[in-house]
């Protein structure tokens, strides 16, 4: 009888891709370029279009003046049965453009015509456990090779021009709740990435790998009392607990199983060499089991990118009892305050709070709510800390099997969820997608179970008025203002994009792609792209002309979680297609006075 | 694959004459099939062959269970000689099965198991030292499907728990030992609605300090929990070395 092991995937596939590859036209993609991105518009080496994760293109062949000549060039469809949400955002390099879907699909297609140059599905297992669809937000590229994570919480590296896999690394186990579907980044030259699994007790964690071969090189645990590591020719020296101890704000054992799930990936500030994540709820969703602020749960996390140290961090919800993850993106942005140039960074987060941190050092400086309706706190404090209205948090069950339901405001599902804000550097305004709604909670009782759902809470939500979810939002971030906002029927689920030619972009669910004038919010052009559109949409410059993209295909957790919200939803028809515009040349104007 | 028929092609230049006076076109095709020109083009790149008898190619008539046909080939004749096999099943969907290089160690023989999805000429083709390809040919009969049906392995519970894992031994047969091996691993082929391709692509047979004995690139037509036999020449322990195109790795020490 004999032994099998499994080992990591050895050179000789790096070997084989390269013999295959001599000669290959297309250059690598290297650290250079990926901090220069986008100010190269010819190419998106970045989730964010930017390191930072500004969305903003400096382009602006296409503006307000023109926009209305804009038009399909053409149309990509994922194809097979797996519909579900789409909502990559596709890079572009050498006139290829790399994006995945749902269920863990990754495409390359020819960005010029749309054909389809290599596909790779991964082979999930049957007991995948991601909670809110099997989407997945897009790829990383770094020298030859894409990577991307699966909802069986691994990273697959593909070789760029064959679509085989060069290594791929388990990063945890999908049995305990592990999954991946937020975009790995590249920073110095590591591949990093967060994990997804908030809703069954997980450990979150944030770990760097080298790109080349999937080796390990450190590992930072998001809640208080796991011990980091960096690893040396294979072996993990500690790096400091995180939080330096257990039990300091968790009570028990409840930090073992405590969530905080980094999974919406995270942004690079170049300025201050710190990588800018945000972590998701504490599990159970049950605060009365848990006493304290569960730190780092829904927070933002500046770490070092050399050894995953934490160098600050900023919890917009302490104790959190409403699923209020603080996953949202915080983005770098400098402005003159007096004079003085301020190092920024902002985020909008899940519970309806807008924040401008000092991002040296993670200390507040204002924030404002960006939506109607805020109940579940009065205000913030001096540090950004919320003012608790109590009767807003969800009663202990005691010895019943429910504790007393209560309607707050925002719903579980955020004033905005993870579909990413744009930062416009010429208006200074961020573009937010946010949600108006509110929901009844109620707490159970909960005890941990390997691999099970660990909420401890039931729950609805409920649209605040007949007419709108949705609001796509222009707010100053430095007066708080609110300059303009735009209501759409359904909740936005779809990431923003603005440009130099005063654009906004953005989708909706009921499957228009749209733009707006970033000054004044007049929508100035619409595309039914014939499904919900959750994805980010892109801009980039190829042959002296403009190009937009974004994928289409309703899903995501909105029909998953959405109580009454779904109602409104439920007749929209899933898909999976990628859609590309164009301004042809000859229409091109001078971008006129704005 | 381009590349490896161009590759091939140039290679052959040399031989160009012996080519022609062998007449390939005029050979008599022992199992007559209108794919043997497509092959011979697409996965020979229109090198020089003999249809040959001394490759032996031994497959049960008719295909009791299509989707686990027991197949051996046999080119113990040309031991020594042989640089490269390939098999494949000229009326499957996915027709290639294997592309064996046995290195000095290992006999030009091996046994696997394989689908088919209908009646069809089979085919080894085995590369000699000279240049030449010696084609050997089998027909099976089949019901059909082996190709198109569900895994087995995946209506297991567990599979996932499993993958990899290698059953075998090797037995001593006079001068040479012979290797048994079944990997488990559901070999999807991506035929299958809504499954994507997921098998093992490369096994490497190695000696004690790692030196490869010999090479195989496998392909989807090689069935679920794949079984494979070698030859083994002299003695000492050997490992497997087994990757699929996801990118897992699996090894296996056979003492």
């Amino acid at each position: 009888m004999t032994r099998s092991t499994r080992r990591p995937v050895f050179a000789l596939s790096l070997v084989l891709s390269a013999m295959l590859l001599a000669g290959a036209a297309h250059a690598a993609v290297s650290n250079e370029e990926i901090l220069q991105d986008p100010k190269n518009p010819q190419q998106i080496v970045t989730n964010g279009l930017g390191v930072q994760g500004q969305r903003y293109s400096p382009l602006n062949l296409l503006n307000t003046d023109n926009v209305k000549d804009l038009r399909p060039v053409w149309a990509f469809s994922f194809g097979g049965e797996k519909q579900r949400g789409q909502q990559a955002q596709p890079l572009v390099k050498d006139g290829v453009m790399y994006l995945t879907g749902s269920y863990s699909r990754v495409f390359a297609v020819d960005a010029r015509t749309g054909k389809k140059l290599w596909q790779y599905d991964a082979r999930l297992p049957d007991d995948i456990r991601p909670c809110c669809d099997v989407i997945n937000r897009g790829v990383a590229l770094y020298g030859n090779l894409v990577f991307f994570g699966t909802l069986d919480a691994k990273l697959v590296a593909l070789n760029k021009d064959t679509g085989k896999v060069v290594w791929s690394k388990k990063v945890a186990d999908h049995k305990e709740g592990y999954s991946i579907s937020a975009a790995p980044m590249i920073v110095n030259g590591k591949l990093i990435t967060g994990v997804a699994g908030g809703e069954f007790g997980v450990v979150g964690k944030i770990q760097a790998y080298n790109p080349e071969n999937g080796e390990l090189l450190w590992m930072r645990p998001t809640v208080e009392g796991h011990m980091g590591y960096v690893y040396k020719d294979g072996k993990a020296i500690e790096n400091g607990i995180s939080g330096g101890e257990a039990g300091k704000t968790w009570p028990g054992d409840l930090w073992k199983t405590g969530g905080a799930a980094p999974w919406l990936g995270g942004y690079y500030d170049p300025e201050t060499n710190l990588i800018l994540f945000g972590t998701g709820n504490p599990a159970p969703w049950n605060s009365h089991l848990r006493p304290g602020d569960n730190l780092y749960s829904s927070s933002r996390l500046a770490l070092n990118p050399d050894d995953g140290t934490i160098k600050w961090h900023f919890q917009s919800t302490p104790h959190d009892g409403w699923d209020f993850d603080g996953v949202n993106e915080l983005i770098s942005f400098n402005y003159k305050d007096g004079g003085k140039e301020v190092k920024a960074a902002a985020t909008a987060d899940r519970n309806g709070f807008f924040y401008v941190l000092d991002r040296t050092n993670g200390k507040f400086i204002r924030g404002f709510p960006f939506v109607d309706k805020i109940t579940w706190a009065t205000g913030l404090d001096k540090d950004g800390r919320p003012i608790y209205n109590e009767a807003s948090r969800p009663g202990a069950p005691g010895s019943e099997a429910k504790g007393s339901s209560v309607f707050v405001a925002p719903a579980f599902l955020g004033a905005k969820n993870w579909m990413p804000m744009a930062y416009n550097q010429d208006t200074g305004l961020f573009y937010v997608p946010s949600n108006e709604w509110g929901m009844d909670i109620w707490n159970e009782g909960i005890a941990y179970k390997k691999g099970a759902a660990f909420l401890g809470a039931g729950f609805t939500i409920k649209p605040l008025n007949e007419d709108y979810i949705g609001v796509l939002r222009a707010i100053d971030p430095v007066s708080g203002k609110e300059v303009w906002r735009h209501k759409n029927f359904a909740p936005l689920w779809g990431g923003v994009l603005t440009t130099k030619g005063n654009l906004v972009f953005t989708g909706t669910p009921e499957g228009f792609l749209q733009a707006f004038n970033a000054k004044t919010g007049d929508k100035v052009w619409e595309f039914q792209t014939g499904s919900g559109v959750l994805g980010s949409p892109v801009t980039w410059e190829m042959d002296g002309e403009q190009y937009v993209s974004v994928v289409s295909g309703w899903g995501g957790a909105v029909p998953l979680w959405g109580g009454e919200v779904a109602k409104r939803v439920k007749d929209f028809n899933q898909g999976g297609m990628l859609w590309t515009f164009k301004l042809p040349k000859q229409l091109q104007t001078a971008s006129a006075s704005r | 694959m381009n590349w490896r028929a161009t590759f091939l092609l140039a290679c052959w230049m040399p031989w160009a004459a012996q080519a022609l006076a062998s007449e390939p076109s005029n050979q008599k095709d022992p199992v007559p099939s209108v794919m043997w020109d497509f092959y011979h083009k697409q996965l020979l790149g229109q090198a020089a062959f003999v249809f040959d008898d001394r490759v032996k190619l031994l497959a049960p008539p008719f295909a009791e269970d299509a989707r686990q046909v027991p197949l051996e080939i046999d080119a113990r004749a040309f031991s020594g000689e042989v640089v490269r096999i390939l098999a494949w099943a000229e009326l499957n969907p996915l027709p290639r099965i294997v592309d064996f290089q046995p290195g000095e160690r290992v006999l030009p023989w091996l046994s696997i198991r394989i689908r088919i999805e209908q009646a069809t000429p089979l085919r080894a083709a085995v590369l000699t030292r000279d240049g030449l390809w010696h084609v050997g040919s089998a027909l099976i009969d089949a019901a059909g499907g082996g190709c198109t049906a569900p895994s087995v392995v995946r209506t297991q519970p567990g599979w996932e728990e499993h993958l990899g894992e290698v059953l075998g031994g090797r037995y001593p047969r006079g001068d040479s030992s012979r290797l048994r091996l079944q990997v488990a691993h559901p070999m999807d082929n991506g035929l299958v609605s809504g499954i994507p391709e997921f098998f093992l692509n490369h096994a490497e047979l190695q000696g004690a300090d790692g030196q490869r004995l010999a090479s195989l690139e496998l392909y989807p037509a090689v069935s679920e929990n794949p079984n494979l036999g070698f030859d083994i020449q002299g003695p000492g322990p050997t490992r497997l070395v087994l990757q699929d195109n996801s990118g897992n790795q699996f090894e296996a020490a056979v003492p």
